[in-house]
Protein backbone atom coordinates (compact mmCIF):
# COMPACT_ATOMS: atom_id res chain seq x y z
CA UNK A 1 0.00 0.00 0.00
CA UNK A 2 1.25 3.48 -0.65
CA UNK A 3 2.40 5.12 2.56
CA UNK A 4 1.32 8.69 2.98
CA UNK A 5 1.73 9.13 6.71
CA UNK A 6 4.80 7.96 8.67
CA UNK A 7 2.55 6.15 11.12
CA UNK A 8 1.49 3.67 8.45
CA UNK A 9 4.95 3.30 6.93
CA UNK A 10 5.98 -0.20 6.09
CA UNK A 11 9.55 -1.25 6.46
CA UNK A 12 9.28 -3.10 3.16
CA UNK A 13 8.49 0.04 1.23
CA UNK A 14 11.71 1.20 -0.48
CA UNK A 15 10.70 4.86 -0.33
CA UNK A 16 10.50 4.80 3.46
CA UNK A 17 13.56 5.64 5.48
CA UNK A 18 13.21 4.67 9.12
CA UNK A 19 15.01 6.43 11.93
CA UNK A 20 15.81 3.30 13.94
CA UNK A 21 17.89 0.43 12.67
CA UNK A 22 15.94 -2.73 12.22
CA UNK A 23 17.84 -5.18 14.36
CA UNK A 24 19.39 -8.07 12.56
CA UNK A 25 19.22 -11.29 14.46
CA UNK A 26 22.68 -12.16 15.69
CA UNK A 27 23.33 -15.65 16.92
CA UNK A 28 25.88 -14.22 19.35
CA UNK A 29 24.34 -14.03 22.83
CA UNK A 30 23.87 -10.53 24.30
CA UNK A 31 25.60 -11.32 27.59
CA UNK A 32 29.29 -11.86 28.27
CA UNK A 33 30.47 -15.48 27.89
CA UNK A 34 29.87 -17.57 30.98
CA UNK A 35 32.53 -20.20 30.46
CA UNK A 36 35.84 -20.52 28.67
CA UNK A 37 34.33 -22.75 26.04
CA UNK A 38 31.64 -20.17 25.32
CA UNK A 39 34.26 -17.43 25.08
CA UNK A 40 36.36 -19.52 22.75
CA UNK A 41 33.39 -20.34 20.55
CA UNK A 42 31.99 -16.84 20.24
CA UNK A 43 35.25 -15.18 19.16
CA UNK A 44 35.53 -15.00 15.41
CA UNK A 45 38.75 -15.27 13.53
CA UNK A 46 39.36 -13.77 10.12
CA UNK A 47 36.85 -14.90 7.52
CA UNK A 48 34.52 -16.69 9.90
CA UNK A 49 30.89 -15.93 10.57
CA UNK A 50 28.05 -17.32 12.60
CA UNK A 51 24.94 -18.83 11.11
CA UNK A 52 22.02 -20.04 13.10
CA UNK A 53 20.49 -23.45 12.44
CA UNK A 54 17.40 -22.29 14.24
CA UNK A 55 15.01 -24.24 16.40
CA UNK A 56 12.55 -24.15 13.54
CA UNK A 57 14.22 -26.31 10.94
CA UNK A 58 13.14 -29.43 9.08
CA UNK A 59 16.40 -31.28 9.67
CA UNK A 60 17.19 -30.81 13.30
CA UNK A 61 15.11 -33.79 14.46
CA UNK A 62 12.93 -31.64 16.64
CA UNK A 63 13.41 -28.24 18.15
CA UNK A 64 17.17 -27.93 18.32
CA UNK A 65 19.12 -24.77 17.80
CA UNK A 66 22.70 -25.06 16.60
CA UNK A 67 24.94 -22.05 16.20
CA UNK A 68 27.39 -22.83 13.40
CA UNK A 69 30.68 -21.02 13.06
CA UNK A 70 31.48 -21.24 9.38
CA UNK A 71 34.37 -20.29 7.16
CA UNK A 72 32.78 -20.21 3.74
CA UNK A 73 30.98 -23.49 3.42
CA UNK A 74 33.12 -25.31 6.00
CA UNK A 75 31.89 -25.62 9.53
CA UNK A 76 34.67 -24.70 11.92
CA UNK A 77 32.77 -25.31 15.14
CA UNK A 78 29.23 -25.60 16.41
CA UNK A 79 27.35 -25.03 19.63
CA UNK A 80 24.02 -26.77 20.18
CA UNK A 81 21.52 -24.82 22.27
CA UNK A 82 18.98 -27.08 23.94
CA UNK A 83 15.92 -26.64 26.07
CA UNK A 84 13.26 -25.75 23.52
CA UNK A 85 11.36 -28.94 24.33
CA UNK A 86 12.21 -29.14 28.03
CA UNK A 87 9.02 -30.13 29.81
CA UNK A 88 10.34 -30.84 33.27
CA UNK A 89 9.41 -34.52 33.19
CA UNK A 90 11.63 -35.41 36.13
CA UNK A 91 9.99 -32.77 38.30
CA UNK A 92 6.50 -33.78 37.19
CA UNK A 93 7.23 -37.41 38.09
CA UNK A 94 8.13 -36.33 41.63
CA UNK A 95 4.66 -34.87 42.04
CA UNK A 96 2.88 -37.86 40.54
CA UNK A 97 2.00 -41.38 41.55
CA UNK A 98 4.15 -44.31 40.46
CA UNK A 99 1.47 -45.27 37.96
CA UNK A 100 1.16 -41.73 36.58
CA UNK A 101 4.90 -41.52 36.18
CA UNK A 102 4.80 -44.23 33.50
CA UNK A 103 2.54 -42.08 31.36
CA UNK A 104 4.94 -39.15 31.80
CA UNK A 105 7.80 -41.27 30.51
CA UNK A 106 6.13 -42.01 27.16
CA UNK A 107 6.61 -38.68 25.38
CA UNK A 108 10.31 -38.55 26.12
CA UNK A 109 11.49 -40.29 22.98
CA UNK A 110 8.13 -40.39 21.37
CA UNK A 111 9.25 -42.52 18.42
CA UNK A 112 10.31 -45.36 20.70
CA UNK A 113 8.01 -44.72 23.62
CA UNK A 114 7.82 -48.29 24.93
CA UNK A 115 11.58 -48.13 25.49
CA UNK A 116 11.12 -44.99 27.54
CA UNK A 117 8.53 -46.62 29.77
CA UNK A 118 10.46 -49.84 30.22
CA UNK A 119 13.38 -48.74 32.44
CA UNK A 120 11.02 -46.77 34.65
CA UNK A 121 8.79 -49.81 35.06
CA UNK A 122 11.80 -52.07 35.68
CA UNK A 123 13.15 -49.75 38.37
CA UNK A 124 9.75 -49.61 40.08
CA UNK A 125 9.55 -53.40 39.96
CA UNK A 126 12.97 -53.65 41.60
CA UNK A 127 11.85 -51.35 44.39
CA UNK A 128 8.69 -53.37 44.88
CA UNK A 129 10.47 -56.74 44.43
CA UNK A 130 7.77 -57.77 41.98
CA UNK A 131 8.19 -60.68 39.64
CA UNK A 132 6.68 -60.20 36.23
CA UNK A 133 4.85 -63.22 34.74
CA UNK A 134 6.60 -64.87 31.80
CA UNK A 135 3.81 -64.21 29.36
CA UNK A 136 3.97 -60.51 30.17
CA UNK A 137 7.73 -60.53 29.61
CA UNK A 138 7.33 -62.14 26.20
CA UNK A 139 4.62 -59.65 25.25
CA UNK A 140 6.89 -56.81 26.39
CA UNK A 141 9.72 -58.08 24.20
CA UNK A 142 7.37 -58.54 21.25
CA UNK A 143 5.90 -55.05 21.52
CA UNK A 144 9.25 -53.38 22.10
CA UNK A 145 10.94 -55.11 19.20
CA UNK A 146 8.10 -53.91 16.98
CA UNK A 147 8.75 -50.45 18.37
CA UNK A 148 12.43 -50.85 17.49
CA UNK A 149 11.49 -51.57 13.89
CA UNK A 150 9.21 -48.52 13.92
CA UNK A 151 12.07 -46.39 15.15
CA UNK A 152 14.63 -47.71 12.72
CA UNK A 153 12.27 -47.35 9.75
CA UNK A 154 11.78 -43.74 10.68
CA UNK A 155 15.54 -43.35 11.01
CA UNK A 156 16.04 -44.70 7.53
CA UNK A 157 13.47 -42.39 5.99
CA UNK A 158 14.59 -39.36 7.96
CA UNK A 159 18.24 -39.98 7.16
CA UNK A 160 17.47 -39.87 3.47
CA UNK A 161 15.18 -36.87 3.87
CA UNK A 162 17.93 -34.88 5.53
CA UNK A 163 20.14 -35.60 2.56
CA UNK A 164 17.45 -34.55 0.14
CA UNK A 165 15.84 -37.83 -0.85
CA UNK A 166 12.08 -37.49 -0.76
CA UNK A 167 10.99 -41.04 -1.58
CA UNK A 168 12.42 -43.14 1.28
CA UNK A 169 10.55 -41.20 3.95
CA UNK A 170 7.25 -42.02 2.29
CA UNK A 171 8.17 -45.69 1.99
CA UNK A 172 9.26 -45.78 5.60
CA UNK A 173 5.97 -44.24 6.70
CA UNK A 174 4.06 -46.89 4.78
CA UNK A 175 6.09 -49.46 6.71
CA UNK A 176 5.50 -47.63 9.99
CA UNK A 177 1.81 -47.26 9.35
CA UNK A 178 1.26 -51.01 9.22
CA UNK A 179 3.14 -51.54 12.46
CA UNK A 180 1.46 -48.56 14.12
CA UNK A 181 -1.97 -49.98 13.26
CA UNK A 182 -0.86 -53.32 14.65
CA UNK A 183 0.27 -51.77 17.90
CA UNK A 184 -2.92 -49.71 18.02
CA UNK A 185 -4.85 -52.97 17.97
CA UNK A 186 -2.74 -54.17 20.89
CA UNK A 187 -2.30 -51.07 23.01
CA UNK A 188 -4.94 -48.65 21.80
CA UNK A 189 -2.45 -46.04 20.64
CA UNK A 190 -0.40 -45.44 17.54
CA UNK A 191 2.49 -43.44 18.96
CA UNK A 192 2.56 -42.93 22.72
CA UNK A 193 1.58 -46.40 23.77
CA UNK A 194 1.35 -46.23 27.59
CA UNK A 195 1.23 -50.00 27.51
CA UNK A 196 3.68 -51.23 30.13
CA UNK A 197 2.45 -51.43 33.69
CA UNK A 198 4.20 -52.18 36.95
CA UNK A 199 4.14 -55.95 37.04
CA UNK A 200 3.15 -56.61 33.46
CA UNK A 201 1.38 -55.09 30.50
CA UNK A 202 -1.99 -53.48 30.04
CA UNK A 203 -3.82 -55.84 27.73
CA UNK A 204 -3.36 -59.32 26.38
CA UNK A 205 -2.72 -60.22 22.76
CA UNK A 206 -5.95 -60.17 20.80
CA UNK A 207 -7.10 -61.61 17.52
CA UNK A 208 -6.85 -58.34 15.61
CA UNK A 209 -3.24 -57.83 16.63
CA UNK A 210 -2.18 -61.41 15.96
CA UNK A 211 -3.75 -61.52 12.52
CA UNK A 212 -2.16 -58.24 11.51
CA UNK A 213 1.15 -59.38 12.92
CA UNK A 214 1.09 -62.70 11.10
CA UNK A 215 0.11 -60.99 7.89
CA UNK A 216 2.89 -58.42 8.18
CA UNK A 217 5.55 -60.93 9.20
CA UNK A 218 5.01 -62.91 6.04
CA UNK A 219 5.93 -59.85 3.99
CA UNK A 220 8.27 -58.07 6.38
CA UNK A 221 11.62 -59.33 5.19
CA UNK A 222 11.06 -58.58 1.53
CA UNK A 223 9.56 -55.20 2.39
CA UNK A 224 12.57 -54.20 4.46
CA UNK A 225 14.94 -55.45 1.79
CA UNK A 226 13.10 -53.30 -0.74
CA UNK A 227 13.19 -50.23 1.48
CA UNK A 228 16.86 -50.63 2.29
CA UNK A 229 17.62 -51.38 -1.33
CA UNK A 230 16.49 -47.88 -2.25
CA UNK A 231 19.43 -46.45 -0.40
CA UNK A 232 22.11 -49.04 0.19
CA UNK A 233 23.49 -48.88 -3.29
CA UNK A 234 22.42 -45.40 -4.23
CA UNK A 235 25.59 -43.69 -5.37
CA UNK A 236 24.72 -40.25 -4.04
CA UNK A 237 23.74 -41.62 -0.65
CA UNK A 238 26.84 -43.76 -0.28
CA UNK A 239 29.26 -41.13 -1.46
CA UNK A 240 27.80 -38.55 0.88
CA UNK A 241 27.84 -40.83 3.88
CA UNK A 242 30.95 -42.93 3.50
CA UNK A 243 33.86 -41.61 5.53
CA UNK A 244 31.78 -38.81 7.08
CA UNK A 245 31.77 -38.31 10.83
CA UNK A 246 34.17 -41.14 11.55
CA UNK A 247 34.50 -42.02 15.19
CA UNK A 248 36.62 -44.85 16.51
CA UNK A 249 35.73 -47.23 19.34
CA UNK A 250 37.87 -45.70 22.08
CA UNK A 251 36.56 -42.20 21.40
CA UNK A 252 33.02 -43.50 21.30
CA UNK A 253 33.45 -45.01 24.77
CA UNK A 254 34.92 -41.74 26.02
CA UNK A 255 31.87 -39.93 24.69
CA UNK A 256 29.64 -42.40 26.63
CA UNK A 257 28.02 -43.58 23.42
CA UNK A 258 25.66 -46.53 23.48
CA UNK A 259 23.56 -48.45 21.04
CA UNK A 260 24.01 -48.58 17.26
CA UNK A 261 26.32 -45.55 17.31
CA UNK A 262 28.74 -47.46 19.51
CA UNK A 263 28.36 -50.75 17.65
CA UNK A 264 29.05 -49.02 14.32
CA UNK A 265 32.42 -47.99 15.77
CA UNK A 266 33.44 -51.55 16.48
CA UNK A 267 32.47 -51.95 20.15
CA UNK A 268 30.03 -54.89 20.38
CA UNK A 269 28.22 -53.67 23.49
CA UNK A 270 24.51 -54.48 23.59
CA UNK A 271 22.80 -54.53 26.96
CA UNK A 272 20.46 -57.28 25.90
CA UNK A 273 23.53 -59.52 25.97
CA UNK A 274 25.94 -57.69 28.25
CA UNK A 275 23.52 -57.12 31.11
CA UNK A 276 20.49 -59.24 30.23
CA UNK A 277 17.04 -58.31 31.46
CA UNK A 278 13.59 -59.72 30.78
CA UNK A 279 13.67 -62.94 28.70
CA UNK A 280 16.58 -62.05 26.44
CA UNK A 281 18.80 -64.86 27.80
CA UNK A 282 16.36 -67.30 26.19
CA UNK A 283 16.20 -65.63 22.80
CA UNK A 284 18.58 -66.21 19.95
CA UNK A 285 19.80 -63.16 18.03
CA UNK A 286 23.03 -61.59 16.81
CA UNK A 287 24.49 -58.19 17.53
CA UNK A 288 25.40 -56.44 14.28
CA UNK A 289 28.65 -54.56 14.55
CA UNK A 290 30.70 -52.63 12.04
CA UNK A 291 34.20 -51.22 12.24
CA UNK A 292 34.22 -48.13 10.09
CA UNK A 293 32.41 -45.80 12.47
CA UNK A 294 31.22 -43.45 9.76
CA UNK A 295 27.66 -42.37 8.92
CA UNK A 296 27.21 -45.21 6.47
CA UNK A 297 28.20 -47.77 9.11
CA UNK A 298 25.68 -46.31 11.56
CA UNK A 299 22.99 -46.57 8.91
CA UNK A 300 23.86 -50.15 7.95
CA UNK A 301 23.99 -51.29 11.59
CA UNK A 302 20.42 -50.13 12.08
CA UNK A 303 19.23 -51.91 8.94
CA UNK A 304 20.86 -55.10 10.23
CA UNK A 305 19.19 -54.58 13.59
CA UNK A 306 15.78 -54.54 11.94
CA UNK A 307 16.50 -58.02 10.62
CA UNK A 308 17.55 -59.22 14.06
CA UNK A 309 14.38 -57.74 15.53
CA UNK A 310 12.36 -59.78 13.07
CA UNK A 311 14.11 -62.91 14.35
CA UNK A 312 13.27 -62.00 17.92
CA UNK A 313 9.63 -61.30 17.08
CA UNK A 314 9.41 -64.65 15.32
CA UNK A 315 10.73 -66.45 18.39
CA UNK A 316 8.37 -64.55 20.68
CA UNK A 317 5.36 -65.54 18.62
CA UNK A 318 6.31 -69.20 18.59
CA UNK A 319 7.42 -69.48 22.20
CA UNK A 320 4.73 -67.32 23.79
CA UNK A 321 3.83 -68.99 27.10
CA UNK A 322 0.39 -68.98 28.65
CA UNK A 323 -0.42 -67.33 31.91
CA UNK A 324 -1.34 -64.02 33.45
CA UNK A 325 -0.19 -60.73 31.99
CA UNK A 326 0.00 -58.77 35.24
CA UNK A 327 1.41 -59.59 38.63
CA UNK A 328 -0.97 -59.25 41.55
CA UNK A 329 -0.29 -55.87 43.11
CA UNK A 330 -2.28 -53.50 45.30
CA UNK A 331 -3.51 -50.35 43.64
CA UNK A 332 -1.79 -48.08 46.15
CA UNK A 333 1.88 -48.85 45.70
CA UNK A 334 4.37 -47.96 48.41
CA UNK A 335 7.78 -49.34 47.54
CA UNK A 336 10.47 -49.81 50.15
CA UNK A 337 12.69 -46.77 50.72
CA UNK A 338 15.77 -47.20 48.59
CA UNK A 339 17.30 -46.72 45.19
CA UNK A 340 17.04 -48.68 41.96
CA UNK A 341 18.66 -48.35 38.56
CA UNK A 342 17.41 -50.13 35.46
CA UNK A 343 18.63 -49.89 31.88
CA UNK A 344 17.36 -51.30 28.61
CA UNK A 345 18.81 -51.41 25.12
CA UNK A 346 16.67 -49.16 22.98
CA UNK A 347 16.96 -48.26 19.32
CA UNK A 348 19.13 -45.27 20.15
CA UNK A 349 21.17 -46.76 22.93
CA UNK A 350 20.90 -47.20 26.65
CA UNK A 351 17.70 -45.86 28.16
CA UNK A 352 17.89 -45.92 31.93
CA UNK A 353 16.02 -44.80 34.99
CA UNK A 354 17.37 -44.19 38.49
CA UNK A 355 14.59 -44.02 41.02
CA UNK A 356 14.98 -42.96 44.63
CA UNK A 357 12.04 -43.97 46.77
CA UNK A 358 11.20 -42.60 50.23
CA UNK A 359 8.51 -45.10 51.08
CA UNK A 360 5.58 -42.99 49.90
CA UNK A 361 3.47 -43.52 46.80
CA UNK A 362 5.37 -40.83 44.85
CA UNK A 363 8.91 -41.21 43.54
CA UNK A 364 11.33 -39.04 45.50
CA UNK A 365 13.65 -38.63 42.51
CA UNK A 366 13.04 -39.96 39.04
CA UNK A 367 16.18 -39.58 36.99
CA UNK A 368 15.85 -40.42 33.30
CA UNK A 369 18.95 -41.16 31.32
CA UNK A 370 18.57 -40.65 27.64
CA UNK A 371 20.98 -41.69 24.89
CA UNK A 372 20.19 -38.94 22.38
CA UNK A 373 21.34 -36.36 24.92
CA UNK A 374 24.75 -38.00 25.10
CA UNK A 375 25.13 -38.49 21.37
CA UNK A 376 24.35 -34.89 20.51
CA UNK A 377 27.48 -33.79 22.32
CA UNK A 378 29.57 -35.52 19.71
CA UNK A 379 28.27 -33.54 16.75
CA UNK A 380 30.71 -30.70 17.38
CA UNK A 381 33.62 -33.08 17.47
CA UNK A 382 32.56 -34.85 14.29
CA UNK A 383 31.97 -31.73 12.26
CA UNK A 384 35.51 -30.39 12.05
CA UNK A 385 36.20 -29.23 8.55
CA UNK A 386 33.01 -30.57 7.02
CA UNK A 387 30.45 -28.71 4.97
CA UNK A 388 27.23 -27.24 6.31
CA UNK A 389 25.17 -29.82 4.48
CA UNK A 390 27.13 -32.55 6.24
CA UNK A 391 25.89 -31.26 9.59
CA UNK A 392 22.48 -32.67 8.72
CA UNK A 393 23.98 -35.98 7.65
CA UNK A 394 26.00 -36.34 10.83
CA UNK A 395 23.14 -35.36 13.12
CA UNK A 396 20.73 -37.66 11.33
CA UNK A 397 23.16 -40.58 11.54
CA UNK A 398 23.41 -40.17 15.30
CA UNK A 399 19.60 -40.39 15.39
CA UNK A 400 18.67 -37.96 18.16
CA UNK A 401 15.09 -37.35 19.19
CA UNK A 402 14.70 -33.97 20.83
CA UNK A 403 11.98 -35.12 23.18
CA UNK A 404 14.56 -37.28 24.87
CA UNK A 405 17.38 -34.78 24.62
CA UNK A 406 15.36 -32.06 26.30
CA UNK A 407 13.24 -34.24 28.58
CA UNK B 1 24.64 -59.26 43.77
CA UNK B 2 28.28 -59.94 43.20
CA UNK B 3 30.17 -60.82 46.42
CA UNK B 4 33.52 -60.74 44.61
CA UNK B 5 32.95 -57.12 43.63
CA UNK B 6 31.96 -56.21 47.17
CA UNK B 7 35.13 -57.75 48.60
CA UNK B 8 37.29 -55.97 46.05
CA UNK B 9 35.65 -52.62 46.73
CA UNK B 10 36.00 -53.00 50.49
CA UNK B 11 39.63 -54.02 50.13
CA UNK B 12 40.59 -51.21 47.79
CA UNK B 13 38.50 -48.30 49.05
CA UNK B 14 37.68 -49.41 52.59
CA UNK B 15 38.64 -46.24 54.43
CA UNK B 16 37.00 -43.90 51.90
CA UNK B 17 33.57 -45.52 51.98
CA UNK B 18 31.11 -43.84 54.30
CA UNK B 19 29.03 -46.90 55.04
CA UNK B 20 28.97 -50.53 53.96
CA UNK B 21 28.86 -51.65 50.35
CA UNK B 22 25.16 -52.23 49.71
CA UNK B 23 23.89 -54.71 47.19
CA UNK B 24 20.38 -55.39 45.99
CA UNK B 25 19.19 -57.18 42.86
CA UNK B 26 21.88 -56.46 40.27
CA UNK B 27 23.29 -53.26 41.75
CA UNK B 28 26.23 -52.53 44.05
CA UNK B 29 26.37 -49.17 45.77
CA UNK B 30 29.22 -47.35 47.46
CA UNK B 31 29.12 -43.96 49.14
CA UNK B 32 32.08 -41.63 49.21
CA UNK B 33 32.68 -38.00 50.06
CA UNK B 34 32.71 -35.31 47.40
CA UNK B 35 36.47 -34.79 47.59
CA UNK B 36 37.23 -38.44 46.84
CA UNK B 37 35.27 -38.56 43.61
CA UNK B 38 38.09 -37.91 41.16
CA UNK B 39 40.52 -40.44 42.71
CA UNK B 40 37.94 -43.14 43.26
CA UNK B 41 36.43 -43.00 39.81
CA UNK B 42 39.83 -42.80 38.18
CA UNK B 43 40.86 -45.91 40.10
CA UNK B 44 37.69 -47.70 39.09
CA UNK B 45 38.31 -46.70 35.47
CA UNK B 46 42.02 -47.44 35.18
CA UNK B 47 42.69 -50.44 37.36
CA UNK B 48 42.26 -53.69 35.42
CA UNK B 49 40.62 -55.61 38.27
CA UNK B 50 37.76 -53.10 38.19
CA UNK B 51 37.71 -51.89 34.59
CA UNK B 52 34.69 -49.59 34.85
CA UNK B 53 35.27 -47.93 31.52
CA UNK B 54 31.65 -47.33 30.71
CA UNK B 55 29.84 -44.38 32.25
CA UNK B 56 26.16 -45.21 32.24
CA UNK B 57 24.73 -42.18 34.04
CA UNK B 58 25.59 -39.12 36.07
CA UNK B 59 22.78 -37.58 38.09
CA UNK B 60 22.25 -35.05 40.84
CA UNK B 61 19.93 -35.78 43.75
CA UNK B 62 18.57 -33.36 46.34
CA UNK B 63 17.73 -35.29 49.47
CA UNK B 64 16.21 -32.30 51.25
CA UNK B 65 19.03 -32.05 53.76
CA UNK B 66 22.00 -32.25 51.41
CA UNK B 67 22.85 -32.95 47.79
CA UNK B 68 24.36 -35.98 46.12
CA UNK B 69 25.90 -36.76 42.77
CA UNK B 70 25.26 -40.34 41.68
CA UNK B 71 27.40 -42.10 39.08
CA UNK B 72 26.46 -45.39 37.47
CA UNK B 73 29.29 -47.39 35.96
CA UNK B 74 29.50 -50.67 34.12
CA UNK B 75 32.36 -53.08 33.64
CA UNK B 76 32.87 -56.38 31.90
CA UNK B 77 34.42 -57.85 35.05
CA UNK B 78 31.17 -57.98 37.00
CA UNK B 79 27.50 -58.64 36.24
CA UNK B 80 26.42 -55.80 38.56
CA UNK B 81 25.89 -52.10 37.95
CA UNK B 82 28.13 -50.05 40.21
CA UNK B 83 26.57 -46.99 41.79
CA UNK B 84 28.97 -44.43 43.26
CA UNK B 85 27.17 -41.90 45.44
CA UNK B 86 29.12 -38.76 46.25
CA UNK B 87 27.26 -37.84 49.38
CA UNK B 88 27.18 -34.93 51.77
CA UNK B 89 27.33 -31.97 49.40
CA UNK B 90 26.01 -28.88 51.15
CA UNK B 91 22.85 -27.34 49.79
CA UNK B 92 24.31 -23.84 49.82
CA UNK B 93 27.36 -24.45 47.66
CA UNK B 94 27.51 -28.00 46.33
CA UNK B 95 30.84 -28.67 44.64
CA UNK B 96 32.29 -31.88 43.31
CA UNK B 97 35.24 -32.60 40.97
CA UNK B 98 34.36 -33.10 37.34
CA UNK B 99 35.00 -36.43 35.65
CA UNK B 100 35.27 -34.96 32.16
CA UNK B 101 38.94 -35.89 32.23
CA UNK B 102 37.87 -39.53 31.96
CA UNK B 103 34.75 -39.25 29.80
CA UNK B 104 34.11 -36.34 27.46
CA UNK B 105 30.50 -37.43 27.39
CA UNK B 106 30.12 -36.44 31.04
CA UNK B 107 30.29 -32.76 30.10
CA UNK B 108 26.64 -32.35 29.21
CA UNK B 109 25.49 -34.63 32.03
CA UNK B 110 27.33 -32.36 34.48
CA UNK B 111 25.87 -29.30 32.79
CA UNK B 112 22.41 -30.75 33.35
CA UNK B 113 23.13 -31.45 37.03
CA UNK B 114 24.36 -27.88 37.36
CA UNK B 115 21.31 -26.48 35.61
CA UNK B 116 18.82 -28.48 37.64
CA UNK B 117 20.51 -28.40 41.08
CA UNK B 118 23.23 -25.76 41.08
CA UNK B 119 26.01 -28.30 41.70
CA UNK B 120 29.35 -26.90 40.55
CA UNK B 121 31.61 -29.41 38.83
CA UNK B 122 35.16 -28.19 39.25
CA UNK B 123 37.12 -28.79 36.10
CA UNK B 124 34.24 -28.83 33.64
CA UNK B 125 35.21 -26.40 30.88
CA UNK B 126 31.67 -25.61 29.88
CA UNK B 127 29.56 -25.38 33.01
CA UNK B 128 26.63 -23.30 31.85
CA UNK B 129 22.91 -23.90 31.78
CA UNK B 130 21.72 -26.39 29.24
CA UNK B 131 17.93 -26.54 29.44
CA UNK B 132 16.86 -23.33 31.13
CA UNK B 133 17.43 -19.91 29.56
CA UNK B 134 20.78 -18.31 30.43
CA UNK B 135 19.25 -15.66 32.68
CA UNK B 136 17.23 -18.12 34.78
CA UNK B 137 17.77 -17.63 38.48
CA UNK B 138 16.53 -20.82 40.15
CA UNK B 139 17.49 -24.47 40.07
CA UNK B 140 14.32 -26.35 39.19
CA UNK B 141 14.90 -29.86 40.55
CA UNK B 142 15.78 -28.67 44.04
CA UNK B 143 13.27 -29.63 46.67
CA UNK B 144 12.59 -26.01 47.58
CA UNK B 145 11.37 -25.24 44.05
CA UNK B 146 7.68 -25.82 43.78
CA UNK B 147 5.46 -26.54 40.81
CA UNK B 148 1.99 -25.14 40.93
CA UNK B 149 -0.07 -28.26 40.74
CA UNK B 150 -3.42 -27.17 42.01
CA UNK B 151 -5.69 -24.23 41.34
CA UNK B 152 -5.03 -22.54 44.65
CA UNK B 153 -1.44 -22.13 43.65
CA UNK B 154 -2.00 -21.30 39.99
CA UNK B 155 -1.42 -18.01 38.13
CA UNK B 156 -5.19 -17.49 38.32
CA UNK B 157 -4.82 -17.12 42.05
CA UNK B 158 -2.01 -14.62 41.61
CA UNK B 159 0.84 -17.07 42.15
CA UNK B 160 3.91 -16.53 39.95
CA UNK B 161 4.61 -20.18 39.37
CA UNK B 162 7.53 -20.09 36.98
CA UNK B 163 10.13 -19.28 39.61
CA UNK B 164 8.48 -20.01 42.87
CA UNK B 165 11.03 -20.69 45.57
CA UNK B 166 8.89 -20.28 48.64
CA UNK B 167 6.62 -22.86 50.18
CA UNK B 168 2.95 -22.97 49.19
CA UNK B 169 1.04 -20.35 51.18
CA UNK B 170 -1.53 -22.73 52.59
CA UNK B 171 0.79 -25.60 53.53
CA UNK B 172 2.19 -26.45 56.92
CA UNK B 173 5.79 -25.21 57.01
CA UNK B 174 7.40 -28.35 58.41
CA UNK B 175 6.04 -30.66 55.78
CA UNK B 176 7.09 -28.68 52.73
CA UNK B 177 10.52 -30.06 51.93
CA UNK B 178 10.55 -33.79 51.30
CA UNK B 179 13.50 -35.49 52.84
CA UNK B 180 14.95 -38.77 51.70
CA UNK B 181 15.50 -41.61 54.14
CA UNK B 182 19.03 -42.88 54.66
Amino acid sequence: MTATSPRHASSDDPRVILDEEIGVFEPVPPYPPRTEREAEFYTLRDGEMFINLGPQHPSTHGVLRVVLKIDGENVVDLDPVLGYLHRGVEKLCENADYHHAIAYLDPLEYISSLFCEWPGVLAFEKLLDVEVPRRAEYIRVLATELNRILSHSLFMGWMALDLGGLTPILWSFIERDEIAEMLAALTGQRLLFNYLRIGGVNGDLNHDFMSRLGDWMSRATTQIEANAGLLNENEIFVRRMRGLGRIDGATALRMAFTGPNLRASGVPLDFRRAHPYSVFPELDFDIPTRDEGDCLARYLVRIDEIKQSLRIIDQCIHEMPDGPIMAKLPRLLRPRPGRAYAAVEGPRGQYAAYVVSDGTDQPFRMRIHDPSFIHLQAVGMLMQGNLIADTMAVMASLDPIMGGVDK
Amino acid sequence: MDPVLRRRLEARFGERLSGPVRQRHDETEIRIGAGDVADTIRALHDEPEFGFTFLADLAGVDTGTHMQVVYHLWSETTPDWLRVVADGLSRDDPRVPSITFLWDGAEWMEREAYDMFGITFEGNRDLRRIYMPPDYQSFPLRKDFYLADDAARSPGAGVRHMEQTHAPRNAAPAATIRRAPR
